[in-house]
C-alpha cells in the first residue's frame, strides 16, 4: 500500500464543537473504538493469551477440573515424537511446491490476462472464481474425480493414452501429497494472478516501446522490463502464501485426512490430531507456539534475503 | 491485423480457453454428477454428458428431516446426514449474515475513529491487526473453544459467529482503516464548521464515500464465515446445528458413499458464493487491491 499523508486535523475550531457535544476528541474518538476494543479483548487478546498459557499445562477437555501445570513438558513431548517431525517435513514439501507452482502458474496467467484482447474480462473473472469456492466442496469434487476406480480423470487419462491402468490418486502417499498440492493450486493461483495482474497494470507502457525500438525481444523485455517491476509484488504475495499455506489444515485434512496413514500430515494437522483425537489441548497449543515461532523466524528470514523493504521505492 | 498477429490472437485465445477449461471442469462435472441417476454415475466408463437427467439429488437434500420422521421407518435409526441438509444451509445463511453485520460495522466504526481523532495508542492498532491477519485459524480454534465453553456458548451458532469476528476482524479492521486514510476530511470538516453534529457527518458523509470498503470487508467476511470448516467441526457436536461446511463431510460417515448427493449439495454450497461473485467481482477485486486477502 502507497504511504499516504494523513490530513491534518485538530484545530481551533474542533475544541469548540467538542466543548457542545460535552465529549472530548479523545472520548469520542474511544467511544467509537469502543466495540472493536471490546470485540479483540474478549475474543483475539483473551483467545491468544490462552493459546500460549495452555502451552504450559496438561489439558484435557473431558476433565476441565483437572488441569496441570506442567511447565515444558508439552515441548518436550512434541520434540520427542517422530510424527511432529514427520509433519514438519511433509510440511516443508507440501508448502515448497505449492508456492512453486502458484507462483509460475500465477505469473504466467497474469501475463496472459494482461493482453489486451476483446472479451478478456470475462476470462479474467472466470479465472478468478476458484478462489472463492469453499475448500469442503474443492476437496469433495477432488475425492470424485479423482476417484481410483470410477473417477472420471483416470477414465480421461485411460482414453487418452497416458497411463495403462487406473492410478491410486488419494491411497499412496506421493500421489496423495500430489493430489493435495494440486487442490492447493488450483484454489490459490489466482491470489497470485490478482496480485500481479494489479501490478502489471500499473507498469508504463512507454518502458516496452522504447524497449522495442532498441531491438528487445519478447523474453529480453519480459526479463528485463517485467521481472524487476514485478520483483516487489511478488516478494509480498510469496511471503504471505508461504505463510498461509505451511498452515494450511482445510485443504489436507478435508482431502485426505492425512492419510493414508500420516503421509500428509503438517503440522496444521498434527495440531488438530493431537488436540481433537487425542485430547492433549496443551501438546496442540505447544505445537501451535512452534508454528508461530517458526513463521516469524521463517519470514524475517525471507525479508532479509530478498532485501525487501531495504532500499526506498523511487516516486 | 497483419496475419502473424491473428495466428498470435488465435493461439492466446486457445490458451485461455484451455486454462479456463481446466479451472471450471471439477465444479461442472460437480454438476453433471448431481443431475445422474444412481446408476449412471457409478456406470464405468463414466458417460460425460448426463444421457438422462434427473432432480432426484435435490430432492432428498430438500425434503428435510419432516419428510423423514413422516415417512413411517422413523424412530428405529436416525435420520440419515442428508435430512439435516436444509438446516445446516440456514445455519450458514444466519452465520454468515450475523459474522458480516458485526465485523464491517465494528471494523467500519473503529476505523474511522483511528483516522479521525486523536487518542494513545492508535497507532499500533492497525499493526496489530495486520499481525492477527496472519496467524492462522488453527492456532487460535481449541483456545476458542475454551473461551466459548467459560462463556456457556459451546454447540450455538453464536460461538461460530463470534469465532468468524475474530478471523474476519483483523482483516476488516485493516482494510478500512486503509480505505478511510484515503478518503479526504475537508468535506467533513466543512460540515462540522457549520454546526452538523458528529453523527450526522458520519452517517451522511462518511458513509456513503467509504461504501466501497465496507462492501469489500462485508464480501470477504462473507465469504470467510461461508466457507470455513475447522471451526463448526471443533465447537458445534449436535446434528442440527452444524454450518454446512461441516455437515456434508457426515455423507462419508456410511459404508456407502453417496456421490450424486455429495455433489448435489456441492453445487448448492457454491451458488450463493457464485451469485455473489458475479454481482459484486468488480468491488471483490477492488478489495483485493486495497491488500490482498486471507486465504
Amino acid at each position: 500500500m502507497a504511504p499516504r499523508d494523513v490530513p491534518a486535523r485538530g484545530g481551533p475550531q474542533r475544541a469548540r464543537r467538542s466543548s457542545r457535544l460535552r465529549l472530548s476528541e479523545t472520548q469520542l474518538g474511544l467511544f467509537f473504538m469502543l466495540p472493536f476494543i471490546v470485540t479483540a479483548a474478549a475474543f483475539m487478546v483473551w483467545p491468544v493469551v490462552e493459546a500460549i498459557r495452555m502451552a504450559f499445562f496438561a489439558y484435557n477437555p473431558l476433565r476441565p477440573d483437572d488441569v496441570r501445570f506442567v511447565g515444558l513438558r508439552n515441548f518436550e513431548i512434541i520434540l520427542d515424537d517422530p510424527l511432529f517431525w514427520e509433519s514438519f517435513r511433509q510440511a516443508l514439501v507440501w508448502t515448497g511446491w505449492s508456492i512453486l507452482l502458484q507462483t509460475a502458474f500465477g505469473v504466467g496467467l497474469a501475463l496472459l490476462l494482461h493482453v489486451p484482447l476483446p472479451g478478456i474480462a470475462a476470462f479474467r473473472g472466470l479465472l478468478l472464481f476458484p478462489y472463492i469456492v469453499p475448500t469442503v466442496v474443492i476437496a469433495l469434487n477432488w475425492r470424485w474425480i479423482f476417484n481410483s476406480e470410477i473417477g472420471v480423470v483416470n477414465h480421461l487419462l485411460l482414453r487418452a493414452g497416458l497411463i495403462e491402468r487406473n492410478v491410486a490418486w488419494l491411497s499412496t502417499p506421493e500421489m496423495a501429497m500430489a493430489s493435495a498440492i494440486l487442490l492447493n493450486v488450483w484454489k490459490y493461483t489466482p491470489f497470485v494472478v490478482i496480485c500481479v495482474l494489479a501490478r502489471l497494470q500499473t507498469i508504463p507502457t512507454e518502458l516496452y516501446d522504447a524497449a522495442k525500438v532498441d531491438g528487445a525481444g519478447t523474453l529480453r523485455r519480459f526479463l528485463d522490463i517485467t521481472l524487476p517491476m514485478l520483483k516487489e509484488v511478488l516478494v509480498v504475495v510469496v511471503v504471505f502464501r508461504t505463510i498461509w499455506t505451511f498452515n494450511k489444515f482445510e485443504e489436507i485434512y478435508l482431502l485426505t485426512r492425512g492419510g493414508p496413514g500420516t503421509t500428509t500430515f503438517n503440522l496444521a494437522v498434527y495440531a488438530f490430531e493431537q488436540g481433537m483425537a487425542n485430547l492433549r489441548l496443551g501438546v496442540a497449543a505447544a505445537t501451535g507456539v512452534v508454528m508461530i515461532a517458526l513463521l516469524l523466524a521463517g519470514s524475517v528470514v525471507y525479508v532479509r534475503v530478498s532485501g525487501f523493504g531495504a532500499e526506498e521505492r523511487p516516486a | 491485423m497483419t496475419p502473424r498477429e491473428a495466428v498470435d490472437r488465435v493461439l492466446l485465445y486457445a490458451l485461455l480457453l484451455a486454462v479456463t477449461v481446466v479451472v471450471c471442469f471439477p465444479l461442472a462435472w460437480a454438476f453433471f454428477t448431481s443431475v445422474k441417476p444412481k446408476d449412471e454415475i457409478f456406470a464405468w466408463p463414466p458417460t460425460l454428458w448426463p444421457q438422462a437427467w434427473t432432480l432426484e439429488n435435490y430432492r432428498t437434500l430438500f425434503a428435510g428431516k419432516q419428510a423423514y420422521f413422516q415417512g413411517g421407518t422413523a424412530a428405529a435409526t436416525a435420520p440419515p446426514p442428508s435430512a439435516f441438509f436444509l438446516d445446516w444451509f440456514l445455519n450458514s445463511v444466519l452465520i454468515a449474515a450475523g459474522t458480516t453485520a458485526i465485523s464491517t460495522i465494528v471494523s467500519t466504526l473503529a476505523a474511522y475513529s483511528l483516522t479521525r481523532f486523536r487518542f494513545p495508542g492508535q497507532r499500533a492498532v492497525p499493526f496489530l491487526a495486520l499481525i492477527g491477519y496472519m496467524v492462522p485459524s488453527i492456532i487460535f480454534v481449541f483456545p476458542m473453544f475454551l473461551v466459548m465453553a467459560d462463556l456457556r456458548l459451546t454447540d450455538t451458532l453464536a460461538s461460530l459467529v463470534l469465532g468468524y469476528v475474530c478471523i474476519t476482524l483483523p482483516f476488516c479492521m485493516w482494510l478500512m482503516w486503509a480505505f478511510f486514510r484515503g478518503v479526504p476530511v475537508e468535506i467533513e470538516e466543512a460540515a462540522l464548521v457549520d454546526g452538523a453534529s458528529r453523527l450526522r457527518v458520519f452517517l451522511e458523509i462518511v458513509l456513503p464515500t467509504a461504501w466501497p470498503g465496507i462492501v469489500a470487508a462485508a464480501i470477504f467476511t462473507l465469504i470467510v464465515s461461508w466457507n470455513d470448516y475447522l471451526f463448526g467441526r471443533v465447537f458445534i457436536n449436535t446434528m442440527e446445528n452444524l454450518p454446512l461446511t461441516v455437515g456434508v463431510m457426515h455423507f462419508f460417515d456410511g459404508t456407502h458413499v453417496d456421490w450424486g448427493l455429495m455433489m448435489a449439495s456441492s453445487v448448492l454450497m457454491t451458488v450463493p458464493m457464485a451469485l455473489l461473485f458475479a454481482l459484486l467481482q468488480r468491488h471483490l477485486v477492488a478489495g483485493f487491491g486495497a491488500g490482498a486477502v486471507k486465504g
